[in-house]
């Protein structure tokens, strides 16, 4: 089979790792990682237009390295090619394997930021501020652009995040070829003032949406003339025809 | 004679430090602060909402607006509280259980509160069952309800369960709003309105009290 796999940069190692043990061809196309920072609809729109340049007659499917990731995935269309997706919210329950296991880790542990090989080496610094203002701010670049009081007031809002949060949890997948992220991810949390904890990822389902084994528990087929959109429920995303 | 359009500009501006002494000289000279709301932070308020929805303002400008508002209501909450005015109506308003993303929250906060509204902000990551005690111990008329993840906008249903089983339902109205929720997600779990973004809430809230005979 060739496949076509979409992914997000953060997921890279991952990804990687999971097409050099894959028995099938895959053409792949790596989008930027943060897109869900943008929103989900227009998230959505950039997967949509990677998605379409997919050729039925060259591809049997395409791949989705994504998550539900803010809705990013809602709404996204098959319009000539089978999609294939994994049922998750976001990239911490397919880094952890399993998106069982990542809802009583989320349940259980209160306040916690992820951090992987992805989220370190790909601009740690972007997503919150990005998230908050639609773009990226310094301080520095607040005060220039809205005086010294209210620059720093937006700072202190923009970055207030980090006060809610309790734990820095580090998900080593064993594809590190040293400690540097580990030391980094523990030098984070030092900094933050947070607790940190190492746990161990599992490459699992990487593995199988690369390798082809689609268990509908854990991976949603949307045939052409279908759409994926969130259930909101345990199976977390389903299939609906494109009306 | 105090200028309240300088309480509006400066609302408008994200002037904290004029906002803060024009209301200050404004309760000086005994202007009451039902008309300060009235007259100066409600049309501020509503025009920095306007502007957001046309792209004029953006999550900077809101928070400043939001800011400036804020300090100009401190003097005036326990002066309000102590008159017993009839405001627009209570709310109470948290992002939902395991949700740490607060924001968007406090931004539709800060609106209500500069529309009119009593707002009791629970913050962030507030389970179902504080969400009503709190709308039992205030008699709050409108429950707001966050989330900023997919994987925590089930909090909201059963914040909203919880409110049926404790017999509050029928009192409040719950609006809903965050990034990944959607208007079909709350018809679905039976919230009475949704905004997709921050100002609209306000005229969400507005229908509701008006519609009760509130407002």
């Amino acid at each position: 089979m060739r496949y076509l796999l979409i992914g997000c940069e953060v997921l890279l190692r991952e990804l990687a790792d999971a097409i050099a043990r894959s028995p099938h061809t895959i053409d792949v196309d790596f989008l930027s990682k943060g897109l869900h920072d943008l929103g989900g609809v227009r998230m959505r729109e950039a997967l949509q237009t990677a998605v379409d340049h997919a050729d039925p007659a060259r591809h049997d499917a395409v791949l989705l390295g994504y998550a539900l990731c803010g809705n990013g995935l809602h709404g996204l269309e098959a319009r000539r090619v089978t999609l294939v997706a994994p049922r998750a919210h976001d990239c911490i329950a397919l880094l952890m394997g399993d998106r069982r296991r990542y809802d009583t880790y989320f349940s259980t542990h209160n306040g916690v930021y992820f951090r992987s090989t992805g989220w370190l080496e790909r601009g740690r610094d972007i997503e919150q501020l990005a998230n908050a203002a639609g773009t990226d701010f310094t301080l520095a670049d607040l005060i220039a652009k809205y005086g010294e009081d209210n620059g720093s007031y937006l700072y202190q809002e923009f970055t207030r995040y980090q006060t809610h949060y309790r734990q820095l949890t580090f998900i080593e997948t064993g594809l590190e070829s040293d400690d540097r992220f580990e030391q980094e991810a523990r030098a984070e949390a030092v900094e933050k003032n947070w607790a940190f904890e190492k746990i161990s990822g599992d490459l699992t389902l990487f593995r199988r949406l690369v390798g082809g084994d689609w268990d509908p528990t854990d991976f949603l087929v949307v045939e052409p003339g279908e759409r994926i959109v969130a259930s909101y429920d345990e199976g977390v995303i389903k299939a609906e025809p494109i009306s | 004679m105090v200028d309240l359009q300088k309480l509006h500009d400066a609302i408008l501006n994200g002037d904290a430090k004029t906002s803060a002494a024009v209301t200050l000289d404004a309760l000086g000279e005994k202007v009451s602060p039902i008309e300060i709301i009235q007259k100066a932070m409600v049309p501020a308020m509503d025009e920095v909402g306007r502007r957001f929805e046309c792209q004029d303002y953006f999550v900077p400008e809101l928070l400043l607006s939001a800011r400036a508002m804020k300090v100009a209501m401190e003097p005036l909450r326990p002066l309000l509280a102590a008159s017993g005015v009839q405001r627009a109506g209570k709310v109470v308003i948290g992002t939902v259980k395991g949700d740490l993303h607060d924001i968007g929250k406090n931004l539709v906060a800060a609106l209500l509160e500069g529309g009119g509204y009593e707002v009791i902000d629970l913050g962030a990551n507030v389970a179902p069952e504080r969400f009503v005690e709190a709308a039992r111990a205030t008699g709050a008329n409108i429950v707001c309800l966050s989330a900023l993840l997919t994987v925590t906008m089930t909090a909201m249903k059963t914040t909203i369960e919880a409110l049926q089983a404790a017999g509050l339902r029928d009192r409040v109205k719950v609006l809903i709003g965050g990034a990944p929720v959607t208007r079909q997600f709350a018809q679905e779990i039976g919230a009475d309105g949704y905004g997709d973004n921050a100002s609209v809430a306000v005229s969400l809230a507005r229908s509701f009290t008006k519609a009760a005979g509130a407002a």
